[in-house]
C-alpha cells in the first residue's frame, strides 16, 4: 500500500471537515484512506489528452432558470423548527472565536 | 386481505368494486408492518395517519364517483426510504446526525407518489446517508434480507427492498447512486428500477452524489413499477437537472423482445469475484431471451473497468461538499455545552456521522484539495466521458445490454468489512450512474448454490428505459413475478 | 508616519479592487423564491434551499443573470458564453450550505475595463503624469487639459450569492471579539450578489475612491442596485502593496476589508501606504494579512494572518446545469442598457457646450444630473455654465450633507429663476448665496427674496460713479500711493464702494470703473 496520505494529513483533513476524530482514531482512518486512494489508480492510467470532462451527465441540459418570482417562504417558527439552540428568532450559537476552549 | 402483497391492479380493481376500501388498505398495511417489521426492521418510522388520512381521501373520491380522476397508485400502499423528506415526518437518512430532525418540506418524488393516490406508510431503513451496500451502516440497526434473515438485504435502499419482499408495501422508493436501487433489488428478488438521471425528481430527496443519485421504484411487478414510474417522473422545475420526460412507462410492456438485440459485456460476464451461480442464472436468461426470438450480440465497453476508480472519486467528493451542511447549526445533531463553535462543531460531526460517512468525507475533502483535484477528480470526469461514449457506441449496436447485478447473492452479516473490497462489488451497478443511463434488476430465480434471489441487470440508453422495462416483463413472463419472500408469504396480519 | 506626498515620491502604490454588490432591484433571491427585503424580522424570508436543508436544491433566478451580464456590458466586459457554477466551500455559520455557490475560472463576464478621468488637483498622486502633455499616454495613463485619464482593468464580473447576517453577542459593540455567542438570520442568505475583481491597475487612493464612485454611478444607472453602502449593498476590498519607483517587482499585499463608505475606503489606503512604507523603510517585512479600517482611531489593524492560501475545494456544481449564453440572449439584454455616465458627459459637453470638467462632475451623482437636465428645460441654453456652477459649487455640497434634492425648495425653476439674476447682473453672486440660502430655508422664488429684502444690484454707472469719486475724494493718500505702485490698493477702493453702496453696488462694474479712472 502506497501512503498517500500520512497521519499528519489525516488530521489535517478532519480538522478542514471539523470532525473531531480521536487520537487514537487516526492510525485507522489513514490506512483506510491510503487503501481507498490506491484503488483510484486506474484513474491516472489512461491517455486522457484532448478528452472533454463530463461534470454534468446528460450533457445537453443548459440555461436551466426560473424566473424572479416570490415562492412561498417560512414562517420564522418553522425556519426554526429544527434549530439545535435559538433566541430572537434566530439560530445560536456559541463563541465563533473560541470562548475560551481550546 | 393482505394488500400489501397484492399488485396494483388488484388493488384498483378491488376498490372500484368496492370490495374493500382504501381505509381498509391502510389499516391491514399497517397491521401486517406490526406484524412482520419486528423480525425484518425495514421500517424506521410508520406514519398511520399520513396513510389513513390519505385512504380517507380516496374513499371520498370514489364515494363521489371519481375514481377515475384518481391517479396510478390511488389506495396503493407506498413506503419512502429515509432520505426522502414528508413534511412532518422524520428524514433522518438512518443518522444519528438527522434524528430528530422532522422535514418541513416535501420531496418532489413523494409529493407525486401521494398526489398520485399512495398511501404513504412511512419511512425505510438503508444506509447511513446511503454510503454502503448492506444496510448495515444505519445508526438504527440493520434490516434482515426476508429470504434468509441472517443474511443482509443489501444497501443502500435495503428496507426499501425488504419492505417490498416481506409483502409490507406494493411499491417503495429509494435512490441509487452506485447501484443503491439494483443491488438490493437483486438481493431480495424484486423488481427494482435506476430510471435514466433526470427522469425523476431529485429535490427533497437528501444528496449524496449529486450527479449520480436517482430516485427510482421498487415493486414486486415490472408493471407495479412502470406504473410507479409514471407518477413520480417528469420534470420538476425545482430541480435544474430534472428533465421533460412524458412518456407512459406502461407502454409496449406487452410487446416481446423479438427482434430486439440485446447485448452481452466480456468485460462482465469474465469478471474476477463473479459467482459462479449468478453467472449460470444471468447467461440462462440470455438464453431464455434468446429463445424468445431476441438477439444477443457481444458489446464492448473498454472503460468500465476504470467505472469504480472514476466513482470513488466522483462519489465522494460530491458527498463531502454535501454533507458539509450538517454543522449543528440549523438542524441536526448538537453536542451540548460546547464554549467554542469550533468546538460544537467537531465534536458534533464526529458523534453524528457514522464511520462510513465520515471516512467517504474526508475522502471527498482529500479529493478536491489544491493539486490532488488535477491528479483525481478532473481525470475521473473525463474518464466518465469516455465510459458514457463507450455506453453510445454499444447502443449503436444493441437496445439494451443484460448483465449481473452483483456478483453474488445476499450474503450474510459482517462477511465483507473491508471497504475498498465492499466498494468493488458493485463493478456492474456503478458505470451507468457513471453514464447516467438507466438499469433495473429483475429476478431470474435463485441461485444455485445460496437459493437466493438473483437479479438480472438490464441497462438501457438515456431516455429509452422503456427498453429495459420491456425486456424485463420479457424475462417476468418467463421467471414469473416477484414472489413475497416464502418464510412472509403466509403471514396474515390483524382480523 | 510619512505625509503621503513624501512616500509617493519613492514608492509606488499597487491597489486592486473587490466589490460585491447586491442585486437588490430583483424580487427575489438567487437561487430560491424568498423575497429580498432590509430589515425583516429575522429569518421570515427562507426556504429550503436558503437554509440548506437536505435535500434542497437551487436553481437560477434568470434576472439575476440578466443583471450582470447588463453590468458586463456596461463595464466593457466580454460576455463568456459557456460558464459553470462551482461550490466553494467554507464551513462558516452564515453560508447555509457551508458552500458557496458562485463561478469558476470563466465568470460571465471577463476582461472589461472603465476609464477614470482624474482632476489636474490629484494629478501628482499618479507618478509622472503632471509632466505629460495633454494628449500623451504613458502606461494606462493618458493626460488630458484637466487632468489624466486612467484606463482601469476589469479582471470579471462573477455571479454568486451573499451570506447570512450574524449578530455578536456578549463583546463590546457587537464585535466578534470577545462575543460569547452569536445569533444567525438567512434572511440575507442567497440574495444575489455580483463580484467585480479589478486588475492592480489603480494606483492612489482617489483613483479607487473615483472607480467606486464610477462603478456606484453605473450600477445605479443599470437599475439593478440601490448600492446603499450604509446597508451594505455595495462593498469594496481593497489589495494593497508598495513598490519602489522604477522597479516591477510587486511587493507583499494587504487586504483591506470592513469599508463602508467611499471616504473609508479612501483614507484606509492612505493609511495603509503609508504604513506599508514605513514599514519597508525600517527594514521590515509586509505579512500577507487582512487589516480592518478603523474609521474613528483612524488606523488599519491585523484582522487574520493568512499563514497558507485557502483552500476552497472548489468544483463545478452538479446541481446547476452550465451556462450556453445564446448571442440572441446578449443581444437582448444589451438592447436594455440605457445611457451610461461616460455617454451622459459626452452629451451634456456636447448639447450645453460644457467643459469635460463640468459635465463630469454633474453626471457623478445621478441627482445633480437629473436635476441640471430638468433645469435645461426652461433655461436658455447660455444659463448652462452658471447653472453648472450653482449645481456643482453649492447644491453638490448640500446634498452630500443630505440636502434631497428631488424633494427640496428649490425647484428648477427657481433655480433658473436664480442664475437668470445672476447672469443679468441684478444680484452679485454674493447675494446670490444668500438668495440660494433664503430659497431653501423660507420656500420662496428668488425674485421675491430679492424684492423683499431689497437686494437689488446697483449697476447704474451714473449713480456708481458719484460713489467711486467721493470715495477717491475722501482718500487722496492712498489714490496717491497708488499711483506710485502699490496697485493691490485697488480691494481697498473696491471694499469702501461696497460699503458706501451696503453691498449693492455691482462690483464686476465698479473694478473696471476704478481702474479706468485710477490708471486713466
Ligand atoms: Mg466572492
Ligand atoms: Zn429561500
Amino acid at each position: 500500500m502506497t501512503e498517500h496520505v500520512t497521519e499528519k494529513d489525516v488530521r489535517d483533513i478532519a480538522e478542514y471537515c471539523r470532525i473531531g476524530l480521536a487520537d487514537s482514531e487516526i492510525p485507522q482512518m489513514t490506512a483506510d484512506l491510503n487503501a481507498i486512494i490506491d484503488e483510484l489508480a486506474p484513474i491516472t492510467e489512461y491517455d486522457l489528452t484532448g478528452v472533454e470532462p463530463t461534470f454534468h451527465p446528460i450533457g445537453d441540459l443548459s440555461n436551466v432558470m426560473r424566473e424572479d418570482v416570490e415562492g412561498q417562504s417560512f414562517t420564522q417558527e418553522e425556519a426554526l423548527s429544527n434549530a439545535p439552540a435559538q433566541q430572537d428568532g434566530s439560530f445560536l450559537i456559541p463563541s465563533i472565536l473560541g470562548g475560551g476552549e481550546a | 386481505m393482505e394488500f400489501g402483497t397484492m399488485d396494483i391492479a388488484a388493488i384498483r380493481s378491488g376498490l372500484a368494486a368496492k370490495e374493500f376500501s382504501a381505509r381498509e388498505v391502510a389499516e391491514q398495511s399497517l397491521a401486517r408492518i406490526d406484524a412482520v417489521d419486528g423480525t425484518v426492521n425495514a421500517f424506521l418510522e410508520v406514519t398511520p395517519e399520513a396513510a389513513l388520512a390519505k385512504a380517507d381521501e380516496v374513499d371520498a373520491a370514489i364515494a363521489a364517483g371519481a375514481f377515475d380522476e384518481l391517479g396510478p397508485l390511488a389506495g396503493v400502499p407506498v413506503a419512502f426510504k429515509d432520505n426522502m423528506n414528508l413534511a412532518g415526518t422524520h428524514t433522518a437518512c438512518a443518522s444519528h446526525m438527522l434524528e430528530n430532525y422532522v422535514s418541513p418540506y416535501t420531496a418532489t418524488c413523494v409529493q407525486r407518489a401521494i398526489d398520485a393516490g399512495a398511501l404513504p406508510l412511512g419511512k425505510l431503513n438503508m444506509d447511513e446517508f446511503a454510503f454502503g451496500s448492506t444496510t448495515e451502516s444505519s445508526a438504527f440497526g440493520t434490516t434482515k434480507n426476508p429470504w434468509d434473515t441472517s443474511r443482509v438485504p443489501g444497501g443502500s435502499s435495503g428496507g426499501s427492498a425488504a419492505a417490498v419482499a416481506a409483502g409490507m408495501a406494493t411499491v417503495t422508493l429509494g435512490s441509487d447512486t452506485g447501484g443503491s436501487i439494483r443491488q438490493p433489488g437483486s438481493f431480495c428478488g424484486v423488481v427494482a428500477v435506476k430510471p435514466t438521471y433526470g427522469v425523476v425528481s431529485r429535490y427533497g430527496v437528501v444528496a449524496f452524489g449529486s450527479s449520480l443519485d436517482q430516485v427510482g421504484p421498487f415493486a414486486r411487478s415490472v408493471h407495479d413499477a412502470a406504473l410507479a414510474l409514471n407518477a413520480i417522473s417528469g420534470r420538476d422545475e425545482r430541480d435544474c437537472t430534472s428533465q421533460d420526460v412524458t412518456i407512459d412507462f406502461t407502454r409496449g410492456l406487452d410487446a416481446g423482445v423479438s427482434g430486439m438485440k440485446i447485448g452481452i459485456v466480456p468485460e462482465f460476464m469474465d469478471a474476477a469475484g463473479l459467482t459462479s451461480e449468478v453467472k449460470h442464472a444471468i447467461e440462462g436468461a440470455a438464453e431464455k431471451l434468446r429463445e424468445m426470438g431476441a438477439e444477443i450480440v457481444e458489446v464492448e465497453l473498454p472503460h468500465v473497468r476504470a467505472a469504480i476508480s472514476a466513482y470513488y472519486v466522483i462519489a465522494p467528493c460530491e458527498a463531502f461538499s454535501n454533507l458539509s451542511r450538517f454543522d449543528s447549526v440549523r438542524y441536526g445533531f448538537c453536542d451540548p455545552g460546547h464554549k467554542s463553535l469550533a468546538g460544537q462543531y467537531e465534536a458534533s460531526r464526529a458523534k453524528g456521522f457514522g464511520p462510513e460517512a465520515r471516512r467517504r468525507i474526508m475522502l471527498g475533502s482529500y479529493l478536491l484539495s489544491a493539486g490532488v483535484y488535477d491528479k483525481y477528480y478532473y481525470p475521473a470526469q473525463q474518464v466518465r466521458t469516455l465510459i458514457t461514449q463507450d455506453y453510445e457506441r454499444a447502443y449503436e449496436t444493441v437496445d439494451c445490454i443484460l448483465a449481473p447485478v452483483a456478483p453474488q447473492t445476499a450474503f450474510a452479516f459482517g462477511q465483507i468489512s473491508d471497504p475498498a473490497t465492499m466498494y468493488a462489488t458493485d463493478l456492474y451497478t456503478i458505470s451507468i450512474n457513471i453514464a447516467g443511463n438507466g438499469g433495473m434488476s429483475v429476478p431470474v430465480g435463485l441461485g444455485e448454490d445460496s437459493q437466493m434471489p438473483v437479479g438480472a441487470q438490464l441497462i438501457a440508453p438515456a431516455f429509452h428505459d422503456m427498453n429495459m422495462l420491456r425486456v424485463a416483463a420479457a424475462l417476468e413472463e418467463a421467471y414469473g413475478t416477484a414472489r413475497v419472500a416464502p418464510d412472509f408469504a403466509d403471514v396474515k396480519a390483524g382480523a | 508616519m510619512k505625509k503621503i506626498e513624501e512616500v509617493l515620491k519613492d514608492w509606488e502604490p499597487v491597489i486592486g479592487l473587490e466589490v460585491h454588490c447586491e442585486l437588490t432591484k430583483l424580487e427575489t433571491k438567487m437561487f430560491c423564491g424568498c423575497k429580498l427585503e432590509f430589515g425583516a424580522a429575522p429569518n421570515t424570508h427562507t426556504c429550503p434551499v436558503c437554509l440548506g436543508l437536505p435535500g434542497a436544491l437551487p436553481v437560477p433566478n434568470k434576472a439575476a443573470i440578466e443583471s450582470i451580464v447588463l453590468a458586463g456590458l456596461a463595464t466593457n466586459c466580454d460576455i463568456e458564453k459557456h460558464t459553470m457554477f462551482y461550490r466553494k466551500g467554507y464551513m462558516y455559520p452564515d453560508m447555509a450550505k457551508n458552500f458557496q455557490t458562485t463561478q469558476g475560472p470563466k465568470a460571465f463576464c471577463m476582461r472589461g475595463h472603465l476609464d477614470l478621468d482624474v482632476d489636474e488637483k490629484n494629478i501628482n498622486e499618479r507618478y509622472g503624469v503632471a509632466e505629460l502633455a495633454p494628449g500623451e499616454t504613458f502606461e494606462n495613463v493618458t493626460r488630458t487639459e484637466d487632468g489624466y485619464t486612467a484606463k482601469v482593468g476589469i479582471t470579471r464580473i462573477h455571479m454568486e450569492e451573499d451570506a447570512g447576517k450574524m449578530i455578536h453577542v456578549g463583546g463590546a459593540e457587537g464585535r466578534i471579539e470577545g462575543a460569547t455567542h452569536s445569533l444567525v438570520d438567512y434572511n440575507r442568505a442567497g440574495t444575489p450578489l455580483i463580484e467585480l475583481v479589478t486588475e492592480p491597475d489603480l494606483r492612489s487612493p482617489e483613483e479607487a475612491r473615483l472607480f467606486m464612485e464610477k462603478l456606484r454611478q453605473i450600477f445605479l444607472a443599470l437599475n439593478i442596485s440601490d448600492c446603499s453602502m450604509e446597508e451594505g449593498s455595495i462593498r469594496a476590498d481593497g489589495n494593497i502593496s508598495l513598490r519602489r519607483r522604477g522597479t516591477d517587482q510587486l511587493g507583499t499585499k494587504t487586504e483591506l476589508k470592513n469599508i463602508n463608505s467611499f471616504k473609508s475606503l479612501h483614507d484606509g489606503l492612505l493609511y495603509e501606504i503609508c504604513r506599508q512604507a514605513e514599514v519597508l523603510e525600517e527594514g521590515g517585512v509586509i505579512y500577507q494579512e487582512t487589516r480592518h479600517w478603523d474609521a474613528s482611531k483612524k488606523r488599519t489593524i491585523v484582522m487574520r494572518t493568512k499563514e497558507t492560501a485557502d483552500d476552497y475545494r472548489m468544483f463545478p456544481d452538479p446541481d446547476l446545469a452550465p451556462y450556453d449564453l445564446s448571442d440572441e440572449f446578449i443581444e437582448r439584454v444589451r438592447a436594455k442598457l440605457p445611457e451610461l455616465p461616460d455617454q451622459k458627459v459626452k452629451r451634456f459637453q456636447e448639447t450645453w457646450s460644457l467643459s469635460a470638467y463640468d459635465a463630469r462632475h454633474l453626471v457623478e451623482h445621478r441627482v445633480t444630473a437629473n436635476f441640471f437636465e430638468a433645469c435645461m428645460e426652461t433655461a436658455d441654453a447660455k444659463l448652462a455654465k452658471p447653472l453648472a456652477n450653482l449645481i456643482i459649487n453649492d447644491l453638490a455640497a448640500m446634498a452630500n450633507d443630505g440636502l434631497d434634492l428631488s424633494a427640496s425648495p428649490l425647484s428648477p425653476a427657481r433655480a433658473v429663476e436664480l442664475v437668470g439674476l445672476l447672469a443679468s447682473d441684478a444680484i452679485s453672486s454674493k447675494q446670490g448665496k444668500q438668495v440660494l440660502a433664503a430659497v431653501l430655508d423660507e420656500d420662496k422664488d428668488p425674485a421675491q427674496i430679492v424684492e423683499e429684502k431689497g437686494m437689488k444690484q446697483v449697476s447704474d454707472t451714473g449713480a456708481l460713479e458719484a460713489v467711486i469719486d467721493k470715495v477717491l475724494a475722501d482718500n487722496p493718500d492712498k489714490v496717491a500711493a497708488y499711483k506710485g505702485g502699490k496697485t493691490g490698493l485697488l480691494g481697498f477702493f473696491v471694499g469702501q464702494c461696497m460699503k458706501a453702496t451696503r453691498g449693492q453696488g455691482n462690483p464686476k462694474l465698479i473694478n473696471q470703473m476704478l481702474a479706468q479712472k485710477l490708471n486713466g
